[in-house]
């Protein structure tokens, strides 16, 4: 007889927790290499190529980045309101409202020129949030489960995105395609000289994701918020304002997932396309916890999910894979990486003929 | 003063020449010898890159393009081909430049229209690599623009759906409410209309390019309120399946596969479709690069709009057959209204007449009215290419039923 037992881990020092993420990733590796192996392709070259890819050129590198910028403003609000968990899905459809709020101040505004790209980051601020508030709302009056709304939410904000397209937005000279004219050069960021790095949101999500931190390390509000997460009874006992914290961390992650569509009309499409998010907001959900839902940490984790993703790229570039394969290889890794998360809190009993084994 | 001006043509004639010359030396020299090709390599080794937005297995647009793409790679011995699918508006630009920078292609074809800016951008940025955009209309030094168009085949599709169907209504499931699909299914429409001016075309949106369910269910809609014969632009058999499923169980639809070969998918349904031959625009482009007819200094008013006169669009469901056997005799038992030549006949004499070189028929010939009885089109005028190919396109010819706006 086999029986297999799950237990809390009482004790988890910090090189323990280390080593069983490494432990994980490379056991990840492993498996995907075999795939790799199927396909005729030695595994180590296949790696080399992938990390080259994503951090080891210039090209790559600067890539990694401007994936990097969506994915970090999101991962880093998401973080916060996680930490008050508060369970935003929703960073998807706030990032489509935040580049809907830029592209109405672009193409559609008065606003004197040299004031736009301000304009358009405040605006996509409040757009976000905005939306993020309402799904807030509910959860504080009505106690409607905010991970329903704020997925629903996403729906509606595609819809709505839709409507724009290919209504009252299409541009005039889109020849019925639904896609928004092209910003005026004054609505554009600037990027650095030949990356396509725009760095205005990059100087802005660095700036951020510190203030975050020291907003959740050093203030009072955040030392609430991780009350309110940890034990939201022990928190009312204490007097402190559930609700208010409730909506702080929706405004906060809704308003950065906003900048963040800024960000990707402003500085990379240059107009508002039906595809200005390929998933931002809900691949942003994995590293917010991976980073273990401090700022600065999934910061770091957003550079290493985009640089992922872009390295995989030569999977199907240089390697002549099929596209499912990258998908395959990200969801593996990223599946690994997560179910990590377990081992480090619980041990497995495997007793299997008088033997025991624990994991 | 006109000498000069004459000798400059012929200084051109002369060019041009000595170009096709050149390219037919090339080939004919390099293709008798077997092993020794290397008399066919023109100075140097190419690579092209190709960037699809769909899988390329998807049974439509991206694989035919993908089909083309292995075409010319077998029948030009110095080209080296690389692709990439599934890529999203979003993250075209990225994919273009990888190829360019980081993969060594000289020439990046891009086959989206979403991908138009993106491709203009990088192009803008590598001034020494050629790019192709399909389906588009912004061109810089370095890059040119091509597109095949469907709309005479569609006609000749209407034609047969108006003398087939017995309902008296026919379906047309779309994609986008674009100036494309909307002149595809005019030209459709006209042809019923010419077969049987008693007939409807009941149009469903579906605001996708690829959704094999939302294609079966709005076929089944269309089924449901009476029709009998189907035309779709979407990018799956599902439709064609669908119809064939109906008539294992007893009834018989009438269906045009669009854009790769569906006939052996629905034997017993499709009665014809269109096809398409991108390779013949691939190998003219690639051969004109390979020969230095086209580099980075001259793609600026490059622009292909080829159709059957060039044999890049197919009447039919499978190449070389232009209509399903089992529908021949039908066809050609049903007359058009008040004229003594059978349907079959109609649609193989104007295949025929826009094959020739000067294209002495055209569908879009006036009078053609909007739903609203307006006059588009004047009697005996051709539209122009503006009216067809531009959002000028934004109206439906009085025999649809449904909204042009989606």
């Amino acid at each position: 007889m086999m029986q297999i037992r799950v237990e809390k881990r009482i004790v988890v020092s910090k090189g323990f927790n280390a080593s069983i993420r490494i432990f994980t990733l490379l056991l990840s590796l492993v498996l995907v290499g075999i795939l790799f192996a199927i396909y005729g392709i030695n595994p180590l070259e296949a790696y080399a190529r992938i990390f080259m890819n994503a951090f080891g050129s210039e090209f790559g590198l600067s890539e990694t980045i401007v994936k990097m910028l969506p994915i970090g403003l999101c991962a880093t609000g998401l973080a916060i309101a996680y930490k008050a968990r508060v369970l935003n899905i929703g960073a998807e459809g706030q990032l489509i409202l935040g580049a809907m709020a830029a592209t109405w101040i672009a193409l559609y505004s008065n606003i004197p020129s040299s004031l736009v790209g301000a304009v358009m980051l405040l605006a996509g601020f409040a757009a976000g949030a905005l939306w993020a508030a309402i799904p807030a709302v509910l959860k504080i009056k009505l106690n409607v489960n905010e991970v329903i709304t704020t997925l629903m939410m996403n729906y509606i904000s595609l819809e709505l995105l839709d409507y724009v397209l290919t209504g009252p937005w299409k541009g005039p000279s889109q020849r019925g395609f639904p896609l928004t004219d092209p910003f005026p050069s004054y609505a554009r960021f600037p990027l650095i000289g030949g990356t396509r790095i725009h760095y205005y949101t990059l100087i802005l999500l660095l700036v951020l994701a510190i203030i975050l931190y020291v907003f959740m390390s050093r203030t009072r509000i955040g030392y609430e918020i991780k009350i309110v997460g940890s034990n939201p009874e022990a928190a009312r006992y204490a007097g402190i304002n559930v609700s208010k914290n409730i909506l702080t961390v929706m405004l906060i992650s809704g308003g950065l997932a906003g900048i963040a569509g800024v960000g990707e009309v402003a500085g990379v499409q240059g107009r508002l396309i039906e595809n200005i998010s390929p998933g931002y907001g809900y691949t942003a959900i994995i590293p917010a916890w991976l980073g273990g839902l401090n700022p600065l940490a999934a910061l770091l984790a957003s550079f290493f999910i985009s640089g992922l993703m872009v390295g995989s790229d030569s999977v199907q570039v240089s390697l002549r894979l099929r596209a499912s394969f990258v998908d395959v290889f990200n969801g593996m890794i990223l599946l690994f990486f997560i179910g990590s998360e377990i081992l480090t809190r619980y041990r497995i009993l495997i007793e299997a003929r008088g033997r025991k084994i624990w994991i | 003063m006109s000498i000069p001006k004459i000798s400059g043509i012929m200084v051109l004639l002369i060019a041009i020449f000595f170009a096709v010359g050149v390219a037919i030396g090339y080939v004919a020299g390099g293709w008798g010898k077997v092993p020794g090709y290397e008399y066919g390599m023109p100075v140097k080794k190419l690579k092209a890159g190709f960037i699809y937005v769909g899988p390329v297995e998807d049974f439509g647009w991206t694989a035919a393009h993908d089909q083309a793409r292995k075409h010319v790679e077998k029948l030009f011995p110095w080209l080296e081909t690389v692709y990439v699918e599934s890529v999203e508006e979003a993250e075209a630009a990225r994919y273009i430049e990888r190829l360019v920078r980081e993969e060594g292609a000289d020439i990046v074809f891009t086959t989206s229209y979403g991908f138009m800016d993106p491709t203009i951008d990088v192009a803008q940025r590598y001034p020494d690599k050629l790019f192709f955009h399909c389906s588009g209309f912004k061109r810089r030094p370095n890059s040119g623009t091509y597109f095949v168009d469907f709309y005479q085949v569609y006609y000749l599709n209407g034609l047969m759906a108006g003398a087939l169907t017995k309902t008296g209504k026919v379906g047309y499931v779309a994609a986008h409410p674009i100036p494309e699909v909307i002149r595809h299914i005019n030209a459709f429409a006209l042809g019923v209309k010419e077969a049987n001016p008693e007939a409807k075309v009941y149009v469903r949106w579906l605001h996708e390019w690829y959704a094999p369910e939302l294609a079966r269910e709005a076929a089944q809609a269309l089924v449901s309120i009476g029709v009998d014969t189907l035309a779709f632009t979407e990018d799956s058999t599902a439709i064609v399946e669908f119809a064939q499923q109906q008539y294992e169980q007893g009834k018989q639809l009438y269906v045009f596969s669009h854009y790769s070969p569906m006939q052996n998918v629905g034997p017993d349904v499709v009665v014809s479709g269109q096809l398409v031959h991108w390779e013949v625009i691939y190998a003219d482009i690639l051969m004109k690069v390979a020969l230095n007819v086209y580099n980075n200094t001259n793609l600026e008013n490059v622009d292909y709009l080829w159709m059957l006169k060039e044999g890049a669009v197919e009447l039919g469901g499978k190449p070389g057959v232009p209509v399903n056997p089992k529908f021949i005799d039908e066809l050609k038992n049903k007359y058009l209204p008040g004229k003594s030549i059978s349907a079959y006949d109609a649609v193989m004499n104007r295949l025929a007449l826009m094959k020739e070189a000067n294209v002495p028929f055209d569908p879009f010939t006036g009078p053609i009215m909007d739903q609203n009885g307006n006059i588009k089109i004047q009697a005996g005028q051709r539209a122009t290419i503006e009216q067809l190919f531009t959002e000028q396109m934004n109206w439906f010819v009085d025999n649809i039923i449904g909204s042009p706006s989606g």
